[in-house]
């Protein structure tokens, strides 16, 4: 198994590396020259955007800035905002935990509402409780993100008045987790129940029926413990749609993380933000995918003894 | 192609076409999703082609009736903070929706399909380097993509759907990537080569007419995935400017209204879960309809 | 395997009938299907795919998926209770203990994710209230019985730490560990090499003298018939067609369909005295010159790494070499793993060589660049196993046919269209069944298909992959026969690929037994299975099932992985080479 874990961090190294060459390259695309698009406005004269140039060595050939750029990276510099001249990291860190406790917390939810719709389904397959549980999963699917915070917001906290519009504590949190929480637990029902499905029609189920057990026994020992394995396979890239979905949301509930600020860079085009943002995100995804990963390699014995 | 004419080519497709066509519609319109989702999507295009007739007033408007009055018999989804006409605004949004629709998709297909296929069939290192890429990018996720293409563009509708559609591509690529692996496992393709079938026979005879219907489904849900992105983006205000009709762009000017105009909300989210509902639910019956395996489930 | 039977049917099934879906849709399976089974006797259900023979086995212990299948009406009678209308829970209580059942998929049937010693004791502790130690005991016994060595650490091993057959085993202790009165095998053995096979039907023959069980085979191999039962039940369709005891059955069939199917099994032996196979047509094309030559070939595949190849990987083919000579059949066999598929694949360059000689009418075609390659294949072509997978599903019949022909320019328009017509009717397909596709035909009519889409370059070399493994007996005798008469009238030279001694027989002129990569032994037909010299060749045949009552089997020759012979050929009679 240590050859297995090996692997993925392997692989979540070179996705982090790709995501360092993709947002040098990102600031090379923006037509124009880029001293003069990030500080041209600042009323700077010549000199000053010549000192910036040489400063971000943006005189130099790419593959040197390049480097650079990787060296700065190696000791934590992540390079100045436009906007205040703050280091990029620490308003990042500033703002992650905020997003950190977001995406948990909605995860918690898709995983808790989402797997045991999408195994209630799969068990009771045709009948009316599958046939209403993916119809539900398929509104919930359909459904905005955006729409369904404004909604729950509507209701919530302006009708009913029972939570915080804003705010910064745990109780203007729960709106902001149901809305991104709920919107991928439909996404994860319809992924758990065709998972569910494949399984009990696997030979080793009809063995285990064919033994006389109880179907409870039949069901948690036998169908859920190896469904779980494709199952948990695939929050990797669900931890991943949520941290995308925090950046619609955050800005539904002005919550004040990391996806609210990418999106005040994009408006500002404060540069050094928005490719100090995506190279966090590729970080943070693909630790999430290993973590993951690692989760994945206990549950199935196939990797964990091999 | 050595000897086979492009002539045959077309021929063998079209019988191929005709004999599964009539089973594929009559499984489409069998299935309740497909049959839903027909009729959504139709109305969708409707609406869209038929805008200027069914829309009671000018979306853009202004004053066409009070500011902010509720539904009435006048204005059935009420007006708006500049008193243009709700049911207006969407039926002409219907519109923009569909080109962001097809716009979108046909950028990502196009692209998917072509590394997809050159990944898939060519195999070795070409094959390793592309989708070690695709599968990085994949896991970046559509709207960090998309938001570095704005960060790029600059904002507004147009680029809002380019880079939608770019954002998409490593999805439809692993897709095609991955039933182009399928099928080339499969012995009937063994069997063209050892016929003798040059790369073009196999890619356009053998290969293509089997990752079509893939591509069929996943385009046809690719449409509400991309719908509802472009409303994510114009919500945030990267996307759709004033005073385009476009939905996502009505529900972010709801915000500060919602308390005193919650129809302003309600009716634009409605419209976009409805239309993303109406593709999922034609892209799931579609499935079904190719698929009979899908079909007994 | 002759018992006294005292006492009445330790199970009486009466009028059983089964169907599938509902409304228009709606398919009998199983038709008023009656059977006794007495204790300590082994009946055979026997029939060829779409017969209900397992259907209506899985339908006794309320095993059919419960919303498409439907027990229409009968009894079956086991210890005074009717298991039919037995309450659910009732049912679980017999299911396991007193009925037990084991399957064909050893790879599947177990769950991946919980160890042996917990799916092992797990039944004992639901049914007999056994305390966990208690049952470890038990399963470890049982593991000990059915051959397994080290024990201990098998309880604590995986289903995938397994081989096939150490996973039958498993489950055979599974089914046994309870004493169980019934033990159903739904095709036991037919997912296994037959050494294996051999094996695994010994030890269920020493457990059932054993504990006494009497045992429901269902099977379609009338070899595991003539070795296993006492009595036979044939169906087709769903019918139960003839019914007795098993020499009866054997010397003296009844029904048409009993005697069709007879008459379809290949024997191995039926051929023994005869040099080549025997003549279909009055004037066949006699053995011609040298068409094939090979040498040296080897090839090792590697596992796919993350990004890298993986150092090491599995040797396919070591060093095989051979000559197949014009309008003959060289046979190769082997089980699982040997290599011969991968042989064949090599010959006509499917797959790149490491290294090695392959001569196909005097062109090296190794040495050939893409478009001399595609020129090349004109001569050789291939027939596959699978005939569902092996045509592509959306191209019509008769275009599938002609593509060789448009690929190599042989023929177009009009005269395209008539030679597909004439191929269509040569392997014995109606012409009007051109505009067709795939999945409008039957297992045999496809692999027709791909016989006559082979035929239609005129090809002079037809590799065929095990052509009529994936087909019911019947079937296969009609496909084996288009072959020996197209190769007769033809003179079409065939490298034939198949685990089947008996089918090898009747169809080889030569014959090279393959064995973890190498060939051990090849030799003309009569000096490799009338007198085989190597061990292996002569465990493989000694482990067919033979399909007579009368003949015993005999004894397993032990083989010793470790010490065969496995090095260079070298020859013990005129064209007879043994690996050394």
């Amino acid at each position: 198994m240590a050859r297995f874990i090996l692997q993925r961090l392997m692989a979540a190294l070179v996705t982090i590396w790709i995501a360092t060459i993709a947002v040098t390259i990102l600031i090379h695309l923006v037509p124009g020259d880029p001293v003069r698009i990030m500080y041209g406005s600042f009323q700077t004269t010549p000199e000053e955007l010549e000192a910036i140039r040489v400063r971000l060595g943006l005189d130099q050939p790419i593959w040197r800035q390049y480097l650079m750029y990787l060296g700065r990276l190696l000791h934590g510099d992540f390079g100045n905002s436009i906007v205040g001249d703050q280091p990029v990291i620490d308003i990042l860190m500033t703002r992650f935990p905020s997003t950190l406790a977001l995406t948990l917390s909605s995860l918690f939810i898709a995983v808790v509402v989402g797997m045991s719709l999408g195994f209630l389904a799969a068990y009771k397959r045709g009948t009316w409780v599958d046939v209403s549980a993916m119809v539900l999963a398929i509104v919930g699917v359909s459904m905005p993100h955006f729409w369904l915070g404004l909604l729950l917001l509507f209701l919530f906290a302006l009708q009913l008045q029972w939570l915080p519009v804003a705010g910064g504590d745990w109780r203007s949190l729960i709106l902001p987790a149901l809305t991104l929480g709920l919107a991928n637990a439909a996404v994860l029902a319809r992924l758990t129940r065709s998972a569910m499905i494949d399984i009990f029609d696997q030979d080793f189920v009809r063995t285990a029926h064919a033994k006389g057990l109880p179907k409870s026994i039949v069901l948690y020992r036998h169908a859920l413990r190896s469904g779980l394995v494709p199952v948990v396979s695939m929050l990797g890239l669900q931890f991943a749609y949520l941290m995308g979905g925090a950046i619609v949301v955050e800005n539904v509930f002005a919550w004040n993380g990391v996806g609210r600020l990418a999106i005040e860079a994009v408006f500002a085009r404060d540069y050094p933000l928005i490719q100090g943002f995506i190279l966090f995100f590729a970080i943070i995804v693909a630790l999430a995918s290993v973590v993951i990963d690692v989760a994945y390699a206990f549950l199935d014995p196939r990797i964990r003894y091999s | 192609m050595v000897h086979g004419t492009t002539a045959e080519l077309a021929d063998d497709l079209a019988t191929n076409g005709s004999a599964r066509s009539r089973g594929f519609w009559r499984a489409l319109l069998a299935s309740p999703s497909g049959m839903i989702g027909l009729a959504i999507v139709g109305l969708l295009v409707f609406s869209a082609l038929a805008a200027p007739l069914l829309a009671p007033f000018d979306p853009l408007r202004m004053a066409a009736g009070p500011r902010l009055d509720p539904p009435s018999a006048a204005h059935w989804m009420g007006t708006d903070d500049f008193g243009r006409d709700v049911l207006s605004r969407i039926i002409y949004g219907a519109r923009l929706t569909l080109q962001i629709g097809v716009i979108a998709v046909g950028i990502s297909l196009t692209c998917g399909l072509l590394l997809g296929l050159v990944a898939g069939y060519s195999s070795g290192w070409t094959e390793r380097i592309l989708m070690r890429l695709v599968d990085v990018l994949f896991s970046f996720t559509e709207i960090v993509i998309a938001l570095a293409c704005l960060a790029i563009f600059g904002v507004g509708l147009t680029n809002a759907m380019i880079a939608i559609g770019i954002a998409s591509i490593p999805f439809y690529a692993r897709v095609t990537h991955s039933v182009v692996l399928v099928e080339k496992g499969k012995p009937y393709f063994e069997a063209a080569i050892a016929a003798g079938a040059g790369h073009g026979r196999l890619i356009f005879l053998h290969l293509l007419p089997n990752v079509i219907p893939t591509l069929i489904v996943i385009g046809t849900l690719g449409v509400s995935t991309a719908v509802l992105a472009a409303a994510g983006l114009s919500f945030l205000g990267l996307g759709a400017q004033p005073p385009q009709p476009e939905w996502g762009f009505m529900l972010s000017s709801s915000r500060d209204l919602i308390s005193r105009a919650p129809w302003m909300m309600i009716f634009p989210g409605l419209a976009i879960a409805i239309t993303v509902l109406g593709f999922n639910l034609l892209g799931d019956g579609v499935r079904e309809a190719l698929d009979p395996r899908q079909r007994q489930r | 395997m002759t018992t006294t039977h005292q006492t009445g049917p330790i199970l009486s099934v009466r009028d059983l009938t089964v169907s599938f879906g509902r409304g228009a849709g709606r398919n009998i399976a199983v038709q008023d299907l009656s059977y006794d089974l007495l204790p300590g006797e082994t009946l055979a259900i026997v029939g060829e795919s779409g017969s209900g023979k397992s259907v209506s086995s899985m339908a006794l212990l309320g095993l059919l998926p419960p919303r498409s299948a439907n027990v229409e009406s009968g009894t079956a009678m086991f210890q005074d209770k009717d298991l039919l209308s037995l309450p659910d829970a009732q049912l679980r209580g017999l299911r396991g203990d007193r009925i037990t059942m084991i399957f064909q998929e050893p790879m599947t049937s177990l769950t991946p994710v919980l160890r042996i010693g917990r799916q092992l004791t797990e039944a004992l502790i639901e049914h007999k209230g056994m305390g966990q130690a208690d049952a470890n005991a038990r399963a470890r016994e049982m593991l000990a019985l059915v051959g397994l060595d080290e024990v201990d650490r098998r309880m604590r091993q995986f289903p995938h730490e397994l081989s096939g057959g150490m996973r039958q085993r498993v489950m055979i202790a599974m089914a046994m560990a309870a004493d169980p009165a019934i033990l159903i095998a739904d095709e036991p053995t037919t997912a296994l090499d037959v050494t294996v096979q051999a094996q695994i039907l010994d030890l269920m023959r020493d457990l059932q003298s054993r504990f006494g069980t009497s045992i429901i085979l269902i099977t379609h191999d009338m070899g595991v018939v003539a070795e296993m039962a006492d009595r036979v039940v044939v169906m087709n369709r769903g019918r139960k067609v003839e019914e007795g005891p098993v020499a009866d059955i054997f010397s003296n069939p009844q029904d048409h369909y009993t005697r069709k199917l007879l008459d379809a099994v290949p024997r191995l032996g039926a051929y023994a005295t005869a040099a080549a196979p025997r003549s279909v047509v009055d004037k066949p094309t006699p053995v011609g010159k040298s068409l094939v030559h090979t040498e040296g070939m080897n090839k090792t595949f590697h596992e796919g790494g993350w990004f890298w190849k993986k150092g090491g990987g599995t040797a396919a083919m070591q060093d095989v070499g051979f000559d197949l000579n014009a309008a003959e059949t060289l046979a190769i066999v082997g089980e699982s793993g040997s290599g011969k598929s991968t042989t064949g694949r090599a010959v006509l360059r499917l797959l790149e060589l490491d290294s090695g000689t392959v001569i196909v009418d005097g062109m090296d075609v190794r040495g050939y660049g893409k478009a001399g390659l595609r020129q090349a294949r004109r001569q050789m072509q291939m027939i596959f196993q699978d005939p569902f997978a092996s045509l592509n599903p959306r191209i019509s019949a008769g275009r599938l046919v002609a593509e060789p022909m448009v690929i190599h320019g042989l023929a177009s328009g009009g005269e395209l269209q008539d030679r597909v017509e004439e191929l269509f009717r040569r392997v014995g397909l109606e012409a009007d069944h051109i505009r067709r596709f795939p999945h409008e035909f039957s297992g045999g009519q496809r692999q027709r298909l791909s016989i006559a889409r082979a035929l239609s370059v005129n090809p002079k070399l037809i590799v065929a992959d095990e052509p009529t493994s994936a087909l019911d007996v019947s079937v296969q005798a009609q496909v084996l026969e288009l072959m020996l008469e197209l190769q007769q009238s033809l003179g079409l030279a065939y490298l034939f690929i198949s685990h089947d001694m008996a089918v090898v027989e009747e169809m080889a002129h030569r014959v090279a037994v393959m064995r973890r990569g190498r060939i051990v032994e090849i030799g003309p037909r009569k000096a490799v299975l009338n007198d085989p010299q190597h061990a292996y060749t002569r465990a493989l045949l000694a482990a067919v099932p033979v399909p007579d009552p009368d003949r015993t089997r005999g004894t397993l020759p032990v083989i010793d992985a470790g010490t065969l012979p496995m090095g260079a050929l070298a020859e013990v009679a005129p064209d007879h080479l043994v690996a050394q």
